[in-house]
């Protein structure tokens, strides 16, 4: 993934560069500025994991900041630096708390669930005035805890950790896994992917990194106030992640330091540096959806390195698992529409299944019930003896279910990076949507080769297509379905012959040819 | 019934927009602040004024549109709803500084507005307000069920790309609908507006009553919104006479946490099926 390549030495020098100048040359009040820098940085990073990478609109950080300060300042007197860890946790546990039996929801849902739960957090610290001393704040616990320069290094020192981290780790698997789960939900939970478990985790982590982010600026100012978990503070941390680059390793690190300077810089506005803040994050969603940080590394020339098109080994390896895909008497309706009807059919690993009939027959529809796209209102879909009906998408994958899909979800992807991917994923299983589409004779040959290769390495392929020529080549059996229900299978050449097959389907397509 | 006003307008530019309208909150601040300055300004009646905020709000519910939603239409939503976010921040701070030019001031030119007009109502205040947002239910109803551009804004936000094959000018419609959603924000913060003062920060949370409206109401769905918002409104003042407004408003959290883990296509379905 582009954004997320390591850091070069451009980056780590400008990530190096405050601390060090702050610590040598800077007067306090500098170097105060930088660890505020820091503060912002730590927090709009774990806020990348979870917006900028799994796509998860997270309206909490600023709250779970919050969290992560009172329990500093609450903590501080009994525990000392201690207090870090127990704001780490402060901030953690109710992210996972809320965020577990809310696994499942969508974009919006969960956008309204964590602000819901920032609202709560919220009241919490100003009604529960025994805690957290209610609009007046908690002051005077910092005592015990490192300042100056010690607090500066601490800071960056962390900082820097966590973005060379963050760099490494979404340079490899994880970053395609994380824009598998951002921009094509369907094709990750089909290769096997639980995004929401992956979300649940950076909204924990990125909890964490808030939480102690938070517990640095109670340090730093001295005061906790309930205006920490305030809807402005999210605001704050949105618009610096979007601003500096939300995938970027040094987005957030960008997107504060800006944050911070700009009411130096404009302090003659005074309370308009805000304003003047949102409009540059808007025109950065406009304009440079990749933020600053992108824009950057776009006039520094740093261009992307085109990845050479994925294609197939040469040699399939030869994949266990499961032996047979059944269906039996599989139902699904759509409303009043009855998509499909007591559909029974079987797939042996080494055998390839073709599944023909005319638009709207209920082709795609099966293939999505049988990896759980769709829920089948009826009937039994087992491998081997495991029952598979009930299972999420992503579990039916990884239970030895590829597919590939009709139409691509990804930018710039092909038919073939699809096909590769579900060949990829070792699925003994592959469910193909009209791999010929579209293709020319050439790519055709090229797909008859690879499926008798997939069957000779064992694997079982049910292939939809309308080119039926294409498919009575490489099937060993070919099942018609019409209106929903079978209506004929068997060896290709009988299910050719079948008069309800060639009044219904193939009719039509010697009319269309 | 101005929670419904509010829910009502969001719920519009919800479907119209395919995404959240996190601004849309400050625009009723927007109309609250509107009202305050107009009125302090010309000194017409309410009658006159209602009109005018309606429309200055409407203006600014299509400029809103024309910035943050329609360029971002064929980008993921989450760009909608960030833009919208610096949308809401932009109108938010435009307001801070316009009323910091006469502090303290304010609140009391929107005590002494309230005064002026409430003089012409005469305490019927709440009973103005609950004719007034019925008859504009009603009539957006009637817009929206009996009358073709109510057809193709229905069409336009349940599927973009049919309404532009069929030849409707979708972006037309959008903007049409984000007007509408601006004008009742406008009016919403008007009568908003006499009940409590205008400040500049009510925005986040008029727009999260709103959001829970529509999201325990059914996500998309008109009628939803409307019963979401009136739900919302007889649990408040329901546990607030009982136990006060900060365990009112807690409780409403909560709720919402519990309704999102059990039941996450709201109370009553969804109508507009998997979209943000």
């Amino acid at each position: 993934m582009r954004l997320t390549g390591r850091l070069g030495l451009f980056w780590l020098v400008v990530l190096v560069l405050p601390p060090a100048v702050a610590l040598l040359a800077l007067p306090p009040f500098g170097q105060r500025m930088v660890v505020l820098i820091g503060i912002y940085a730590l927090m709009g990073l774990g806020y990348q994991l979870v917006f900028g990478q799994f796509g998860g609109l997270n309206l909490a950080q600023g709250a779970l900041f919050g969290l992560g300060a009172y329990g500093a300042a609450l903590a501080a007197p009994l525990y000392g630096p201690g207090a870090l860890v127990v704001a780490i946790l402060a901030a953690a546990l109710p992210a996972a708390l809320v965020a577990v039996p809310l696994l499942r929801l969508q974009s919006h849902y969960f956008a309204l669930a964590t602000l819901a739960l920032a609202s709560l957090v919220n009241l919490l610290a100003v009604h529960a005035e025994n805690w957290t001393g209610g609009a007046n704040g908690l002051a005077g616990f910092a005592t015990a805890l490192p300042r100056g320069p010690v607090l500066l290094s601490i800071v960056w020192l962390c900082l820097i950790a966590c973005v060379l981290l963050y760099a490494q780790v979404f340079r490899g698997p994880l970053g395609e896994t994380a824009r598998l789960v951002r921009e094509a939900p369907l094709v990750a939970a089909t290769l096997g992917i639980d995004g929401a478990r992956w979300r649940l985790v950076a909204f924990v982590v990125g909890g964490a990194l808030a939480g102690l982010a938070g517990a640095f600026s109670a340090v730093l100012s001295g005061v906790v106030s309930p205006e920490a978990t305030g809807f402005g503070g999210m605001v704050l941390c949105l618009t610096l992640v979007v601003l500096g680059g939300a995938r970027h390793p040094m987005g957030a690190v960008v997107g504060a330091a800006l944050a911070v300077c700009l009411p130096e810089l404009l302090r003659d506005l005074q309370g308009a540096w805000l304003l003047a803040y949102a409009v540059a994050t808007l025109a950065v969603v406009l304009w440079a959806p990749e933020g600053l940080c992108g824009l950057v590394d776009r006039l520094r020339g740093e261009t992307v390195v085109p990845v050479a098109p994925p294609g197939l080994p040469d040699v399939l390896p030869a994949v266990g698992g499961p032996k047979t895909l059944v269906l039996e008497g599989v139902g699904k309706r759509f409303g009043g529409v009855e998509a499909l009807s007591d559909v029974s059919l079987w797939l042996d690993r080494g055998m390839v299944l073709g599944l023909i009939g005319p638009n709207g027959s209920g082709k795609t529809t099966l293939l999505n019930v049988i990896n759980g796209l769709e829920r089948a209102d009826a009937g039994l879909i087992a491998l081997d003896k495991r029952r598979i009906e009930r299972l999420s998408t992503a579990a039916i994958a990884r239970a030895g279910i590829g597919r590939t899909f009709q139409s691509l979800a990804l930018a710039g992807d092909s038919k073939r990076a699809d096909l590769a991917r579900a060949v990829a994923s070792g699925a003994p299983f592959l469910l193909l949507d009209e791999p010929a589409a579209g293709a020319g004779d050439r790519e055709r040959h090229e797909l008859v080769d690879i499926i008798r290769r997939l069957r000779d390495a064992g694997r079982g392929v049910l292939i939809v297509d309308h080119d039926i020529e294409l498919l009575s080549r490489v099937c060993d059996r070919m099942v018609c379905l019409e209106r929903g229900h079978v209506i004929a299978a068997g060896r290709p050449v009988d299910v050719r012959a079948d008069p309800r097959v060639r009044a219904s389907f193939l009719g039509l397509d010697g009319l269309a040819a | 019934m101005a929670y419904a006003l509010v829910a009502l307008g969001f719920v519009l530019a919800l479907n119209a927009a395919g995404a959240v309208n996190f601004a849309h909150g400050d625009l009723v601040v927007l109309g609250g602040a509107v009202a305050v300055f107009i009125g302090a300004w010309l000194g017409l009646p309410s009658v006159l004024l209602l009109p005018l905020v309606a429309i200055t709000i409407g203006v600014v519910g299509i400029l809103a549109a024309r910035v943050a939603i329609l360029p971002l239409a064929t980008r993921p939503p989450e760009a909608t709803f960030v833009a919208t976010i610096a949308l809401a921040a932009i109108i938010e701070q435009s307001l801070t500084v316009a009323m910091a030019g006469a502090p303290r001031t304010v609140p009391a030119l929107a005590g002494s507005g309230t005064v002026e007009i409430a003089g012409v109502m005469l305490g019927r205040q709440p009973v103005a307000i609950v004719v007034l947002g019925i008859v504009l239910v009603v009539a957006v109803w009637f817009l929206l069920e009996r009358t073709q551009t109510g057809r193709r804004m229905r069409a336009v936000a349940a599927d973009r790309h049919m309404a532009r094959a069929v030849g409707i000018p979708v972006g037309r419609y959008v903007t049409l609908s984000l007007a509408l959603a601006g004008a009742l924000a406008g009016i919403a913060g008007f009568l908003l507006g006499h009940q409590f003062l205008v400040t500049p920060t009510q925005g986040s949370g008029h727009m999260l009553k709103a959001y829970i409206a529509v999201a325990l109401g059914g996500w998309g769905s008109v009628p939803g919104a409307l019963l979401g918002a009136l739900g919302i409104g007889l649990f408040e003042t329901f546990v607030a006479t009982r136990f006060g407004d900060v365990w009112a408003s807690a409780a409403l959290y909560i709720a919402v946490l519990v309704v999102l883990a059990l039941r996450p296509q709201g109370l009553f379905g969804e109508p507009a099926g998997r979209r943000a």
